[in-house]
């Protein structure tokens, strides 16, 4: 591992969380559909997407991992709600609503495409190896989630009735996605997340409105304050601990024992 | 994740069909040639096989049930992932067998009403509870495991695209097994808490595993239609003895015991005693073991299991929830293009 700099090693971590914590409760939430989503083959996508996010979290983990000891099982299942970094959309459940699900996965996907762009810009090796390959992932992502947005937008009445509604009520809190974890901007300086959050902001917005605007949709994306503290920083949704509860139940009942 | 076995194809062979095409039917069934959709075959065969491809299909989507339950609990990240990539392949051969089932004249639509209405059934394993982590382990290890005994002896049978199909998911199925295998044997290595999650969802699906071959053969089963026709090549009975000679040893290995339970209305086990006719018959070279309640087999196949109304009511509001997508997605032809 390379070596970091004692005082970014916290924040550094905190960045590989943030990431990590996203794709992980975005994939569980997404797991939920197994088994009961609407066609059939979609089922079968959809599960792989979610796969692909838990898989991409697992990854992040063992990177936060090998810099301060944790496995990544204990990092996923071992730590207090406010040890989170997720943001608050990866929290709400979506009341088995598959317009709520696509509208989380438009602005969480198009999020993490460039934040994976950015982190693969990284001077730290292993991370931007490691992101170099999950964005290419994240890219068949986008490209599954721009196609449902503008199906169901421009489906029938009732299906854009619906993804609009949802679109609407998650573009509420979709800019917390971009809350800077605590002590970020020396991050930046450092160059192991390199990249400008105004910039990634303008492109993020620039990409959800282009495919809502082809899907005959709209939102109205506030500007992000960076002020206002959230999950990047440890505070949640009310969600996340009831959340936690349901994935961690076997855990806890043994969480030394393998399984 | 399910055969077919205990669908009970009930082949009406008294219809009158062309004595000549029958004869050259029956001639190509016995040379071991595959029936391929677009050949001729009897309307009985037809409706057999319909009946079996789909009540196999609806076993996959409805298997998907209790599994699916347990992803968002799953202990460690590897579970959680092998976990939904398992029920996503039970998904997904309910997707290949509803495209036979279709082939043979019945639309996806149609059969999936009739599921949620209970028109048409599935199997009857997924009408028990899966309480705990350890039931997961077991139905991965013991369901799946007879599963693939079943599934192999279907891939032998006649009908080219059931057979391939079978092929193609007894590949899968060999992994959901090693990886049902894996949990079991992690679960009796552990703790003594873990064994006895392990020991105690064990009491609970030893039964429905028995049972999962369907009910005791009729004497003359080999002369029956769907083993005259290669739709079945193996009796129920036989394979029950096939999955018993290979998994009580495989169970007293592990240091699981075989109990014989008696179990209340939900499916948990208020009593237990040893299954004392366990033991290797030296001179057949079998296990002998104490046959499964049959009679509670026929209750819950008529509808009466402790998950019976559960399953299908989550199947029902999963096609409910899921209508105005399909009708966006669809039917094509109300909808808008995409802006400029």
């Amino acid at each position: 591992m390379p070596e970091l700099p004692e005082h970014l090693k916290k924040p550094f971590i905190n960045l590989l969380l943030a990431a990590a914590d996203d794709k992980l409760f975005l994939g569980h939430r997404n797991s939920e559909w197994t088994g009961l989503g609407p066609i059939l083959e979609e089922d079968i996508a959809f599960s792989a997407l979610a796969q692909d996010e838990m898989a991409h979290a697992s990854a992040l983990y063992e990177l936060a991992g090998a810099i301060d000891g944790r496995s990544a099982d204990q990092l996923a299942f071992g730590r207090a709600p406010g040890e989170y970094r997720c943001a608050a959309i990866v929290e709400v459940p979506d009341e088995f609503d598959w317009a709520t699900a696509m509208a989380r996965r438009l602005f969480c996907n198009h999020f993490d495409v460039l934040r994976l762009t950015r982190l693969s810009m990284s001077v730290y090796k292993p991370l931007a190896d490691l992101a170099r390959r999950l964005a290419a992932e994240q890219q068949a992502h986008v490209q599954h989630v721009d196609d449902w947005t503008m199906r169901l937008g421009s489906g029938t009445p009732e299906s854009h009735r619906r993804i609009q509604q949802a679109i609407e009520a998650l573009a509420r809190i979709a800019p917390q996605l971009f809350e800077p974890v605590e002590r970020q901007d020396q991050l930046v300086a450092a160059g192991l997340y390199p990249g400008d959050d105004l910039e990634m902001y303008d492109a993020w917005r620039a990409a959800v409105e282009h495919v809502l605007g082809r899907g005959h949709l709209s939102a109205r994306l506030d500007d992000f304050n960076p002020e206002e503290r959230g999950g990047r920083r440890g505070v949640h949704t009310v969600h996340l601990a009831p959340m936690l509860d349901e994935m961690c139940e076997v855990y806890r009942l043994e969480p030394d024992a393998a399984w | 994740m399910s055969g077919s076995a205990n669908v009970g194809v009930h082949v009406d062979h008294e219809q009158p069909e062309d004595p000549a095409l029958l004869a050259e039917f029956q001639a190509k069934i016995d040379a071991g040639q595959l029936i391929e959709a677009d050949d001729w075959m009897p309307a009985a065969y037809r409706k057999g096989m319909l009946m079996m491809a789909e009540h196999h299909a609806n076993s996959e989507i409805i298997g998907a049930l209790p599994e699916g339950e347990w992803i968002t609990r799953a202990p460690s990240l590897r579970r959680k992932l092998a976990l939904t990539a398992k029920v996503q392949d039970e998904v997904g051969h309910g997707q290949m067998l509803y495209r036979v089932s279709q082939d043979l004249g019945k639309t996806r639509d149609a059969m999936l009403r009739d599921l949620i209405t209970g028109k048409t059934k599935y199997h009857n394993c997924f009408n028990y509870p899966a309480p705990t982590w350890g039931d997961i382990a077991m139905i991965q290890w013991l369901i799946d495991g007879a599963a693939i005994m079943n599934q192999k002896t279907l891939a032998d049978g006649g009908y080219g695209p059931y057979v391939r199909t079978m092929r193609r998911i007894n590949m899968e199925e060999a992994f959901h097994f090693k990886s049902g295998e894996d949990m079991v044997l992690t679960l009796m290595s552990g703790t003594e808490r873990q064994k006895q999650l392990a020991q105690d969802a064990f009491d609970r699906w030893w039964g429905p595993s028995l049972m999962f071959f369907g009910p005791p053969d009729k004497p003359n089963a080999h002369q029956l239609p769907p083993m005259r026709w290669r739709m079945k090549t193996v009796t129920n009975d036989e394979l029950r003895q096939r999955f018993v000679d290979r998994f009580v040893p495989a169970a007293l290995d592990l240091g699981l015991k075989i109990h014989v339970v008696e179990k209340d209305e939900r499916g948990y086990v208020t009593s237990r005693r040893p299954d004392e006719k366990i033991a290797l018959n030296k001179a057949t070279g079998h296990w002998e073991f104490t046959q499964p309640d049959w009679d509670e087999f026929f209750r819950v196949i008529r509808g009466n299991g402790p998950c019976n109304a559960k399953r299908l009511a989550l199947r029902r509001l999963s096609y409910e929830q899921g209508r105005w997508v399909r009708q966006a997605v669809l039917s094509g032809s109300t909808a808008l293009p995409p802006a400029a």
